[in-house]
């Protein structure tokens, strides 16, 4: 389920965006810049140019990493906007809510496998998976059916470690 | 002094505002603005864009405030862990802590004024910074 998009232009999702230039060397800075907007979940719209739905926490998040690109020596300048489309606009909906699913599916298969593990591998599992669905859920705007299958696996999982505890 | 940060304050800022209150200036009062256009001239600005007193590097602003007013309280170090971890979530430190107070203060900012947020957080990193340094003092959690 694709939380619910409201189709006026004027109601439109808005978005934060964040256009930069990175020096390809050194290349420290420039992969730091990248394990953070992926952490953040961003939609890669160009090389350069990344967008997160708009909220105070993703602007303020986009704004530190603008801040560290500029001490990188590159450039950086924060945008705010809607789409023009509302069928582009539901395009990168998808594609953001794909990419967590990819995520929670894999979360969901692993839960299952650890149902078969003795039970300190399975203890140990579940916390690793837990602090994953979280992590998940971090950068999840647009929660697929998925998101509501990994927390039932992870909860079974969990009592699963339970029983046998 | 005169301190301005941005509107909204959530946890980094709360317990910035803490830490000026009660370590660095006691008569501290603040200012919160929408843009760093909007700081006034005599004021300091922290945890906003371009101040010098704000996210550096991998640091929030709680841990470069620390550094900069040179505070080697290892209490207080202790406790920018758990802000770091609830501002950022980069996982760079192991802070049980931190997702709860992030979600009672991003509630609590939901609710309530910057003004307020400040008046009410004050308590509450009190009690961290009481409970941390009796963990440190016993070596183990207190009761």
């Amino acid at each position: 389920m694709v939380a619910t998009v409201p189709s006026p232009p004027e109601k439109r999702q808005k978005w934060v965006l964040l256009a930069y230039r990175l020096p390809r060397e050194p290349s420290t800075p420039r992969i730091a810049v990248w394990r953070r907007l992926k952490r953040l979940g961003v939609a890669q719209l160009l090389d350069g140019l990344v967008a997160l739905p708009l909220d105070a926490r993703n602007r303020e998040q986009l704004e530190w990493v603008a801040d560290d690109i500029a001490d990188a020596g590159g450039q950086a300048t924060m945008w705010i906007g809607h789409l023009a489309s509302r069928t582009e606009e539901l395009s990168i909906i998808n594609d953001l809510a794909e990419a967590v699913a990819v995520e929670y599916r894999k979360l969901v298969a692993e839960a299952l496998a650890a149902c078969d593990l003795e039970d300190v591998g399975r203890r140990r599992t579940l916390g690793r998976l837990r602090r994953e669905l979280r992590r998940i859920r971090q950068r999840d705007y647009f929660p697929p059916p998925e998101a509501q299958q990994a927390r039932v696996a992870v909860e079974s999982l969990a009592k699963v470690a339970e029983v046998s505890a | 002094m005169i301190w301005a940060t941005r509107t909204s304050v959530h946890i980094d800022r709360a317990a910035c505002a803490w830490l000026i209150r009660r370590f660095i200036d006691p008569d501290a009062s603040f200012v919160f603005v929408d843009d760093a256009a909007e700081v006034p001239a005599e004021a300091t600005p922290f945890d906003m864009r371009g101040a010098e007193l704000s996210h550096h590097g991998d640091d929030c602003t709680f841990e470069t405030m620390l550094e900069r007013y040179k505070l080697a309280d290892p209490v207080l170090w202790d406790i920018a862990r758990i802000v770091h971890e609830a501002d950022l979530a980069d996982e760079r430190y192991d802070a049980p802590e931190a997702p709860g107070l992030d979600v009672l203060l991003r509630g609590l900012s939901m609710i309530r004024g910057d003004e307020e947020v400040l008046a009410i957080s004050r308590p509450l990193f009190d009690g961290l910074y009481e409970y941390r340094s009796r963990t440190t003092l016993l070596g183990r959690e207190p009761s």
